[in-house]
């Protein structure tokens, strides 16, 4: 008989459930609850109705007649039902046997910074995330260390089932579903090629069948400077250059022959005591100008302040979704606009996504589609110049001259340009991107159980800019130059998927099998030119064609291609003994045809211990428990395209600012100009025997459960070994161009412990606390190099060699104190340079002198441990989430150093302010060494001066938001929430790092404060 | 389904499509780029670096002792190590010449004659391009892998430093300029390429450097008599080839517009506006120019108060050989009260003096980088004048394209001077040296300030035996040492000639002796004699060959 059944459906607190799918057992199409939890399904007495949601128990019941069926659903504080899409398909959480974690989108979606894997950072564990402040910085992820000593450390993205290797920044946060880590082999290896830096699957948005529903979000955000250094204003800096020059004449390398210091500045004068024995500068004397020509009026210029401003963020969303018996649809349009901190840097985006299904003979067969598009455009200010050149510029130089023009060096000074005229100066130039990243599939159900699936992939990816250089005369920099640079590249993939999957369920027996395979077809082409000689420095007027000297040419392209067959088989028995197999055979057009395939299997087992009878009856507060083993291998293919071959290349001429010309022209003829003719160069050594760099992996892991699942958590033990890795080690001088060539030549180790945690409590019918903490650990060394590679890597090559350190293990002098008596210095080893207020460094092999073999390894960046803490606090309609995160233990090389302890070392630029407490006689404590003009004692020679802890504890992410929806309910409001936001806000670290950041110990685009305030909206 | 992995190389070029006549010469080319192809981090055109710096006519300067810190570790000696960057560049970049040409000779001996005429010439260019890269090698690193075009890639592994030994070595190098002086014709249609004379003077200079003996300290044991007979030979064939001939004026030189002069032997040329990014300029010298607003960077290379101190010249216009650093010229910025050789103001910019010629263009002091540090004259052989249309800026570097006489008819006079004062004929060798003396001696025209008075105070004068010198053997190689210097101070050979005569360490460590009092950047510096004449073997070259290497003696 046939019945509509209606009802409602609610949770434990009867609040009404939304989302929740509604269907009849044993029949195709379901209906979903809406904001009230109402549902309407046709039916016939008799039938089995069953209510299911993530993170919720399911419900069936059987239908008895028209009355209205009314459910309480339990939503289970864990995640355990939770459907986790791995490789090609999905599995329920509980089934997992592999590493895998699921980011939790709704603690980060709000986030502005424009690239969810920078929320990540502290959330999953083993993943550690580094990232820049600049708009559109791109992140580097590494995942359980350091897999490969080439290039491709970054995981594969898997966005909707294309496989890709750009970042996450080129689509809209927003439009994301879910996204998971697959950290271990037995998960990711299905992904064989390109895997083995792990994998991180995001799935996007899609309609939903029976739901039409608008989602409006929109934030604003304020961002600004923390990380501010301290540097010398123009006193500061005189009275520094004057205690310099003094020490110099007193007791440093002058004093057989000491020198008035205003008579060796060309920028000050001194009014001081002319006493060596006994100094004393009663004041600086400027002048009214800084240059004879009386164009540049002394200043006293905070560089960084002049740089740098308070900025915004803007970020509006709208998403409409849809779904019908028939089909589903959703379309999404985002802007993202991130004015950076570093004045006219700019990223702004506009990314568009439309995600269809077709649904036909009766849901059998599925067409869709999802297509995303995004373009950027990027200010292209020089910032890596214009950071750093806001701490070496000096501060008596003005911003501008009298009449407007450009302030910059005078003689005495750096030839350093002015960082505001390279902001000014590049004003006009931005670069456009575009994205388009496009999957159509097909997925037909044959049989019950029997499912095919094909996809056909385009990712294609293209930037364009037409830059203008204009001419300038800052100081005694200048240039005539005005050129037009005008640039096309792109790079793209084309990726088809063909899918078999096979599904057969009984109680007591759960088998999945999957077949499958996938090419893909990389190519990439480009071209560049520029022209000189423009009438008019304009962008409006600068293109190629108005050049009228110089005109360069350029262009360059290569493609490769993979090939892939996989299969993979589940089997779960009771749902406490489960087993997975996979393999999968991939061919690289990289290597050559004897070395082209390789294998890479994988198999886990778990057991889920709580399953069991004698567990059950006897541990009670032990709600689920498994055990976990997993073995895999993954393959690294990351090298350039041609790597087997021997060749060569016609190169011209190349850029020789910073390096010597690579090119082969010469003016045989002698007419000093014109087109000359020209060779070709050898540029590689081939290796026909190239083959795949494998990654074996083996991982322990337990999930637990406790107290009704009140208590969460994993953790995992694993040992990751990649053999044979791609490497292309220096090689030996006579060799000359050309020498350099792949080989599998090295392996790595990582070891690690990684734990998550997850606890929730309800303090109260209104009150709810939950905590999620994360401890990683991961160590890494090289256990295997050529003699020739290990020559790349810190040590001297005999007696420390790298083998058994990690790559990023430092190795120099130690510097032990200062030199603050005459008897000191007379009584210490040899050391050239030595004096009063130097740096006294170890004679460790003790042979009276310092020297090369006086250098040790002095520690490593890699981090003891990381970690990340979220508490999110909900109390009615509030909820308050704060995160933490914070890496404990290393060093970094503070690089800074050079200009905040010491004048000697760039004495033309700017020093930072601890050489105010520089040691003197009359300054005996100081820790600073005495300063000088003059580094004859070689203090920029790597030691531990230079090293400082890298720990730091920081206040990621902070929110507060309010739930307005009942407010808005007569507006058929389905979701009001509006939101405050705080990111890196606070930050702790250890007071031996003397810079302000040790997580930006370059002191690159600083990360900022970002205050946000937002709303979303859903109808 | 494994053609679809079939990708074919894009925009390269495989060695099978470089066998024919075309591609071969285009091979030459590249060869010859590779002379040019320096840099201000290797710059082996000039020199400076390696033999103004170390030879006590230069101090590093730039910004502060850090600027470059590793060219200050040669200054210094002292501080110099096995693992210095600039070592090992400079090691790879002259290797990668040497390469160049073992490309283009193992092409060009697959080349029929029928097919390729100019199969011998071409080749005796590219041999001698190859003992020019291998010269260079061999006055900085001494003991040094010998590789041919008829070793395999593979088999370079195998060949020590050792393999050959010191004779054997400047053998080597002896025979590419013989087979080139051979092959080559007295001029060439296309004036950049190597000619006849160029060959024959690099041979006489390479028998010049091997006829000093040295043992395996580098103390230098004797003189082979033969090989001097040898160059004076040598030169004679150049000089009576009647090709070359001084310039008029010693400026022209060192002025682009007199490029390929009469005294132009052999030159590495560069050009601009050429299609490369820069257009091929000199980049060794990129940093070497003053920091006023029509240049600006980088204030590099600057003469040391020892250099300027010699040319003065006493009452018989000749200069002070004994007693030229006693005083010191410095304090007093005078150069009016005490007479000068002419050279001084065509190599050294000094304060209030007209930078490079230009009337209106006055050197300042400020115009130095960092004169705490490095003092207030700076270096003009290499530089040009602003206005100069071979001037190039490429911020914030600049250079021109004015080519860099490597050997000029003055080194050809020179050296058989020298051959000649070894040998004991320091009488043939008199007229050679005046002859220097003389051109000197009429080079005042161009040294005036815009008022038209004489920059400094002038007066030269030749040698006259009996009248204002007694010419005896050991006066006559005082002489000619102290003109070779005169003549080519800041020109980057300087350290060589003084390890060649065996006096490097009695020299370095007087001149550091003097002139630590006068700036303080040479606090520490010690010449180690029996180590410092030459640079080490570079760790990481040791390194590579897994050991096949040794290490230089002393180091």
């Amino acid at each position: 008989q046939e019945v509509v059944i209606s009802g409602v459906v609610r949770d434990t607190s009867s609040a009404p459930l939304e989302g929740v799918t509604v269907s009849i057992v044993g029949k195709t199409g379901s209906v979903i609850t809406d904001s009230k939890g109402v549902y309407s399904i046709a039916s016939a007495v008799g039938q089995s109705i069953s209510f299911s949601m993530l993170g919720s128990e399911p419900v069936r019941m059987v239908i008895r007649n028209d009355d209205p069926i009314n459910v309480v659903m339990k939503i289970s504080l864990n995640a355990l039902e939770d459907v986790i899409v791995t490789g090609y398909t999905s599995e329920r959480k509980k089934d997992l046997t592999g590493a895998v974690s699921v980011v939790k989108m709704a603690d980060i979606e709000n986030v502005p910074l424009g690239n969810p894997v920078k929320s990540m950072q502290g959330r999953v564990p083993g993943v550690e995330v580094g990232a820049s402040g600049a708009p559109n910085g791109g992140v580097t992820v590494r995942m359980r260390g350091q897999t490969t000593l080439n290039i491709s450390n970054d995981p594969l993205y898997i966005i909707d089932g294309v496989p890709t290797q750009r970042g996450l920044q080129e689509i809209n946060q927003s439009d994301i579903e879910s996204m998971q880590v697959l950290r271990d082999a037995s998960a990711a290896s299905i992904y064989g090629s390109r895997a083995a830096a792990g994998v991180i699957i995001v799935t996007t948005k899609r309609g939903k069948s029976g739901v039409r529903r608008i989602d409006v979000d929109a934030s604003h955000s304020l961002q600004f400077y923390n990380s501010k250094i301290n540097t010398l204003n123009t006193d500061e800096r005189a009275r520094a250059y004057w205690q310099a020059a003094v020490n110099d004449g007193r007791f440093g390398p002058s004093r057989n022959n000491p020198q008035d210091p205003s008579a060796l500045s060309l920028i000050y004068d001194f009014d001081w005591n002319k006493d060596f024995s006994n100094p004393q500068l009663n004041a600086v004397i400027l002048g009214q100008y800084v240059d004879p020509e009386q164009s540049m009026r002394t200043s006293d210029t905070r560089w960084f302040d002049e740089v740098s401003r308070v900025s915004q963020i803007k970020q509006y969303n709208i998403a409409l979704s849809n779904g019908g018996q028939h089909g589903t649809s959703f379309f999404s349009l985002g802007y993202y606009d991130n004015e950076g901190i570093i004045k006219r840097t700019r990223s702004q985006r506009l990314t568009l996504r439309m995600n269809v299904d077709h649904s036909l003979f009766n849901g059998k067969l599925k067409i869709g589609e999802n297509l995303n598009l995004s373009y950027f455009k990027d200010a292209q200010i020089p910032t890596g110049d214009v950071t750093s050149l806001a701490l070496i510029l000096n501060p008596i130089l003005p911003v501008r001259t009298v009449d407007g023009g450009w302030g910059g060096p005078v003689a005495g000074m750096d030839d350093r340009q002015n960082p505001l005229r390279l902001i000014e100066d590049n004003r006009q130039n931005n670069n456009h991107f575009a994205r388009i990243l496009s999957s159509t599939f097909a997925d037909l159900s044959i049989l019950p159980g029997l499912n095919f699936r094909t996809a056909f992939n385009v990712d294609y990816a293209g930037t364009f800019y037409r830059h203008l250089q204009v001419p300038y005369q800052s100081g005694f920099l200048n240039s005539d130059v005005t050129q037009v640079n005008t640039n096309f590249d792109y790079s793209g993939s084309l990726t088809w998927q063909n899918i078999l999957t096979y599904d057969l369920n009984s109680n007591e027996h759960r088998v999945n099998l999957l077949l499958g395979s996938e090419t893909v077809n990389n190519r990439n082409q480009g071209f560049n030119a520029s022209a000189q000689g423009l009438a008019i420095a304009d962008l409006n007027y600068a293109y190629l064609t108005q050049g009228t000297r110089n005109i360069l040419a350029r262009g360059d392209g290569n493609s490769d291609a993979l090939q892939s067959f996989f299969f993979k088989a589940n089997y779960n028995y009771h749902d406490r003994y489960l087993a997975s197999v996979t393999i999968r055979r991939d061919g690289s057009s990289k290597f050559g045809s004897n070395n082209r395939y390789a294998n890479f299997p994988a198999a886990s087992l778990g057991w889920r211990i709580s399953e069991e009878t004698f567990f059950k009856d006897n541990i009670n507060f032990i709600s689920d428990f498994k055990l976990r083993y997993s073995w895999g291998q993954t393959g690294n293919q990351s090298i350039p395209a041609y790597a087997t071959y021997s060749l060569y290349r016609a190169i011209y001429g190349t850029d020789l600012t910073w390096d010597p010309s690579e090119g082969s022209a010469y003016d045989i003829g002698g007419q000093g100009t014109g087109t000359l003719p020209a060779g070709y160069t050898a540029i590689q050594t081939g290796n026909p025997d190239l083959k795949w760099e494998t990654t074996t992996q083996s991982n322990f892991g337990v999930d637990f459960g406790m107290f009704s699942n009140q208590l969460t958590g994993s953790v995992e033990y694993y040992i990751k070994n990649t053999d044979d890795v791609l490497i292309s080690p220096p090689y030996l001088g006579v060799v000359g161009e050309g020498g350099s060539t792949w080989i599998n030549g090295a392996s790595l180790q990582n070891k690690g412990l990684e734990a998550a945690i997850n606890y929730t409590q309800r303090l109260s019918d209104d009150m709810r606390l939950d905590v999620a903490a994360n401890i990683t650990r991961n160590r890494l060394k090289i256990t295997k190099l050529p003699n020739n590679a290990i020559i790349g890597y810190p040590g001297n090559g005999t007696t420390y060699t790298i083998i058994g350190h990690s790559p990023n293990t430092h190795f120099g002098w130690v510097a032990d104190g200062l030199f603050t008596t005459q008897e000191e210095v007379d009584s210490s080893p040899e050391q050239p340079g030595k004096a009063l207020g130097r740096i006294r460094y170890l004679d460790l092999d003790q042979n009276g002198r310092i020297d090369n073999n006086d250098q040790q390894y002095l520690g490593t960046s890699d981090p003891d441990f990381t970690y990340g803490l979220n508490l999110t606090l909900s109390y009615k309609r509030f909820n308050i989430a704060v995160f933490f995160q914070g890496i404990q233990g290393g060093v970094v090389n503070n690089s800074y150093k050079n200009l905040t302890d010491f004048t000697s070392l760039a004495p033309g630029s700017n020093w930072g302010s601890r050489v105010l407490d520089a040691w003197t006689p009359e300054n005996p404590g100081a820790s600073v060494p005495a300063l000088t003009l003059v580094n004859t004692n070689n203090e920029n020679r790597f030691s531990t001066y230079f090293l400082e802890p890298r720990s730091y504890f920081k206040l990621r992410n902070i929110e507060i938001g309010y739930d307005l929806k009942d407010a808005f309910e007569r507006f058929n409001v389905s979701r009001a929430r509006v939101y405050m936001q705080a990111s890196n806000l606070l930050r702790w670290k250890d007071r031996a790092y003397t810079a302000p950041d040790p997580e930006n110990p370059g002191n690159g685009y600083p990360v900022p404060v970002i205050a946000t305030l937002g709303f979303n909206l859903s109808f | 389904c494994s053609k679809s992995l079939e990708k074919l190389p894009q925009g390269v070029v495989f060695n099978e499509n470089l066998k024919t006549p075309e591609n071969v010469e285009a091979m030459v080319i590249s060869a010859y780029s590779a002379l040019g192809n320096d840099h201000w981090s290797v710059p082996y055109t000039t020199m400076w670096a390696y033999g103004s710096v170390r030879g006590g006519d230069a101090y590093k300067g730039g910004g502060g002792t850090g600027d470059q810190n590793d060219v200050h570790a040669y200054e210094l000696f002292s501080i110099n190590r096995v693992d210095l960057g600039e070592s090992d560049g400079t090691w790879f970049r002259l290797y990668v010449g040497v390469a160049r040409c073992n490309a283009a000779l193992a092409l060009l001996n697959e080349m029929g004659d029928d097919v390729f005429p100019q199969k011998l010439m071409r080749t005796a260019e590219v041999r001698f391009l190859r003992a020019h890269f291998y010269f260079l090698l061999k006055v900085l690193f001494k003991r040094i892998p010998y590789i041919d075009e008829s070793v395999e890639k593979s088999a370079y592994q195998t060949i020590g430093n050792d393999l050959y030994s010191n004779e054997e070595l400047w053998t080597k190098i002896a025979d590419d300029f013989r087979f080139a002086m051979q092959y080559l014709p007295v001029t060439q249609e296309e004036s950049s390429r190597i000619t006849k004379g160029a060959a024959q003077s690099y041979l006489a200079k390479t028998l010049l450097y091997q006829s000093y003996v040295q043992d395996e300290q580098h103390n230098v044991t004797s003189k082979d008599q033969a090989k001097l007979n040898e160059v004076v030979a040598y030169c004679d064939s150049v000089i009576n080839s009647g090709r070359y001939r001084l310039s008029d004026d010693f400026a022209e030189n060192f002025l682009s517009e007199y490029e390929k002069g009469p005294e132009s032997v052999f030159a590495i040329v560069f050009s601009k506006s050429d299609g490369t990014p820069q257009g091929r300029i000199n980049a060794g010298v990129g940093t070497n120019y003053p920091m006023n607003q029509e240049y600006g960077c980088c204030g590099f290379h600057q003469p040391s108060s020892n250099l300027v101190n010699a040319f003065k010249t006493n009452a018989n216009g000749l200069p002070l050989l004994d007693n030229y650093n006693t005083n010191d010229i410095v304090p007093s910025g005078d150069f009016k009260t005490q007479s000068f050789d002419t050279r001084l103001d065509h190599t050294i910019a000094i304060p209030g003096h007209p930078y490079k010629y230009q009337k209106n263009l006055v050197f300042q002091a400020s115009w130095n980088r960092d004169n705490a540090t490095y003092g207030n004259f700076m270096s003009m052989k290499e530089t040009v004048a602003y206005t100069d249309p071979t001037f190039m800026k490429y911020p914030p570097f600049m250079s021109s394209a004015k080519d860099w006489p490597v050997i000029r008819y003055a080194d050809v006079l020179l050296i058989k001077a020298e051959a000649l004062i070894e040998l004991g004929r320091e009488q043939e060798a008199l007229p050679l040296i005046n002859a220097i003396r003389q051109r000197a001696q009429k080079s005042a025209a161009r040294l005036t300030q815009a008022d038209g008075t004489a920059t400094s105070s002038y007066f030269i004068n030749t040698y006259q035996p009996g009248v204002n010198c007694v010419w005896s053997n050991d006066f006559a190689r005082k002489a000619l040492r102290f003109e070779r210097r005169l003549e080519f101070a800041m020109e980057g050979y300087r350290f060589f000639d003084l390890v060649r005569w065996g006096i490097a360490a009695e020299f370095i460590n007087d001149y550091f002796s003097v002139e630590q009092g006068r700036t303080p950047h040479l606090a520490g510096a010690a010449f180690k004699k029996n180590r410092d004449e030459y640079l080490p073997i570079p760790q990481n070259q040791i390194n590579f060959s897994q050991g096949l290497y040794r290490q230089n003696f002393g180091w």
